[in-house]
């Protein structure tokens, strides 16, 4: 009886792994995005730039006096908006990237220091932070453009300048916790140096914070890279972004709706995409989850 | 005469700011003997373990006293030194199994990391003592458990684990934290048992934190009964319950419920014993800020 209740207790509960419809469909979208945007000169059916007057605001296909080989229809200036979309994929998927990735770095390292070393680390860190949020950061971002000049590396540089707070905050709050843990006290115990332990015990459990942060910022960074196109701060006018599309499309929205739509759908996928895969990828690897 | 494994003097520690949190403790523990602290909560006990094993929180301070730990005098080594002299010859053996394994680490590497890295044996030993004592608490293929990750074995199966990893390293000394606490009844005894087994066959000492009189009974050697950071009542474990010397103590075992006569009411602490102890220890506090 005795060894009965202990194969009980032995037992290993079974990993049980669902798959994740969230997860792979967002998946799914990024990659037809990556897809477009490494393959966009082989993909794109016309040269985005091109402009032929005489094939303005062409209707999609589907629609009378479409033309079979301007799928998605063409803008005011006569352009592929099929086209424009693949190649507009190259910046957006180039800032979410760059952007992101030193937003992460930033923000993560300063959070991880703050909430692992505690006291006037902290202090400075979470002030710093403080007065950084307080400020718009749409607003900020366009000052920061306005200042660095327009061009891709100024817009990458100013959204890390703006969003490494998110990192910060949270990786920070999640350091505190796990720093805390029991398992913490026992490496300490056992004679690990303050910088094993952050490296070997706290950081591995707060990088599916980390993983799922940074996919939601791709998204954020995205948008926002959108915007400055918007209001003409991003990238000059020779190269398309989706951003800069929606600017053009809302001009004509009355009467050639899809020069709007298209680059509108567009990016609500992609950054729904993002947002999901970082919860998808929190569900995934957050070994409480599991 | 045995030299004691652990000898704390006269320890008063004390928050930044002036509470005090332990007055004046004096214990000693020697080799193969289990010495149970027993208290309330608040009482102090956790801090008594914390302090040999250098893991205290960074608001408390060391006010007076020493503690010697296998020989070293650690108050007088360097933090370098001291956290070296702790980790070579003292084990946890922490509350809550949910929380005391890293989540995102196989529990292999969890116990043989500080053999490895800290004591300098070579990775096959660590393995084969690691599989050696996963077996002799009891865990079914430990192989497979080294393999695993927390997440994947139950409470007192974990628990299981944190013993082995604690005398894995051949400790002089182990604190024990309440380490049933978090446990059901039923596995409490098994655990139980595993360490008092363990404990005898390496002759470790063990410093038993506990609230829990029965517990205290059932695996120690010598008590510490403490109340408000302040021992009450040391003696062996037969004699307090015995004869209980001091007020405290016959309360504390008066309030145990009693499995032979399960319709008696509870009988608490009564409040005018602590309001009475509460002001004794005010007034000894007052004195000792008066002589500084």
């Amino acid at each position: 009886m005795a060894d009965a209740a202990l194969t009980a207790v032995t037992q290993p509960r079974a990993r049980v792994r669902k798959p994740n419809p969230r997860l792979w469909l967002s998946l799914t979208w990024i990659l037809i995005v990556v897809v477009a945007a490494v393959g966009a000169q082989w993909l794109a059916p016309h040269n985005p730039l091109e402009q032929d007057l005489l094939l303005e605001r062409l209707p999609p296909l589907g629609f009378s006096g479409s033309e079979a080989s301007y799928i998605l229809g063409t803008d005011s200036l006569g352009r592929d908006v099929l086209s424009r979309l693949i190649y507009g994929a190259r910046i957006a998927l180039a800032v979410a990237l760059a952007a992101s990735f030193a937003a992460c770095l930033t923000g993560s390292l300063l959070g991880l220091a703050a909430g692992y070393f505690g006291g006037w680390t902290d202090r400075i860190v979470s002030r710093f932070i403080d007065i950084w949020m307080s400020f718009p950061p749409v607003l900020f971002a366009v000052l920061l453009v306005a200042v660095l000049g327009t061009g891709l590396g100024s817009v990458i540089l100013a959204i890390a300048i703006i969003d490494w707070t998110r990192f910060a905050r949270v990786v920070r709050a999640e350091t505190m916790v796990q720093s805390r843990m029991d398992y913490v006290y026992s490496a300490r115990i056992g004679g690990a140096t303050r910088l094993r332990i952050l490296a070997a015990e706290v950081l591995p459990n707060v990088l599916p914070t980390i993983a799922a942060l940074l996919a939601l910022e791709m998204g954020v960074a995205v948008i926002v890279e959108a915007i400055l196109s918007f209001v003409n701060l991003s990238i000059s006018s020779d190269s398309p972004t989706w951003g800069s599309m929606i600017a053009e499309g809302r001009a004509t929205l009355h009467f050639a709706w899809w020069v709007l739509v298209f680059p509108l759908v567009v990016l609500f996928l992609t950054v729904l995409s993002f947002s999901q895969l970082g919860q998808g990828l929190k569900d995934q690897f957050d070994p409480l989850s599991r | 005469m045995t030299v004691p494994t652990l000898e704390i003097q006269s320890l008063t520690l004390g928050l930044k700011g002036g509470a005090r949190l332990l007055r004046d403790v004096s214990l000693s523990v020697k080799p193969g003997e289990v010495h149970a602290l027993v208290g309330e909560s608040g009482a102090g006990k956790s801090m008594i373990g914390k302090a040999v094993l250098g893991v205290l929180p960074p608001s408390v301070q060391t006010l007076s006293g020493s503690i010697n730990l296998q020989g070293n005098q650690l108050d007088a080594l360097s933090p370098a030194a001291r956290r070296q002299a702790v980790a070579s010859v003292a084990s946890l053996i922490p509350q809550d199994p949910l929380t005391a394994l890293n989540p995102s680490r196989r529990i292999g590497p969890q116990i043989t990391d500080r053999l490895i890295k800290r004591l300098g044996w070579k990775a096959d030993d660590a393995q084969r003592r690691a599989l050696e004592l996963l077996d002799r608490v009891r865990i079914r293929d430990p192989q497979r458990v080294m393999a695993s990750y927390p997440h994947e074995l139950s409470g007192g199966m974990r628990q299981r684990v944190l013993i082995a990893a604690a005398f894995a390293p051949r400790p002089k000394l182990i604190v024990a934290d309440e380490p049933t606490t978090a446990l059901d009844v039923t596995v409490q005894k098994q655990i139980l048992a595993l360490i008092r087994e363990l404990q005898q066959q390496e002759q470790t000492a063990v410093l038993f934190v506990t609230h829990d009189m029965g517990v205290v009974a059932k695996i120690s050697q010598r008590v510490s009964v403490l109340f408000a950071g302040k021992v009450m009542e040391s003696s062996d474990t037969a004699d307090i319950f015995s004869h209980p010397k001091h007020p405290y103590t016959q309360a504390l075992i008066m309030a145990t419920p009693r499995y032979t006569h399960p319709d008696e009411a509870l009988r608490p602490v009564p409040a005018e014993l602590i309001a009475q102890l509460q002001r004794e220890i005010a007034a000894d506090d007052r004195g000792a800020a008066h002589v500084r």
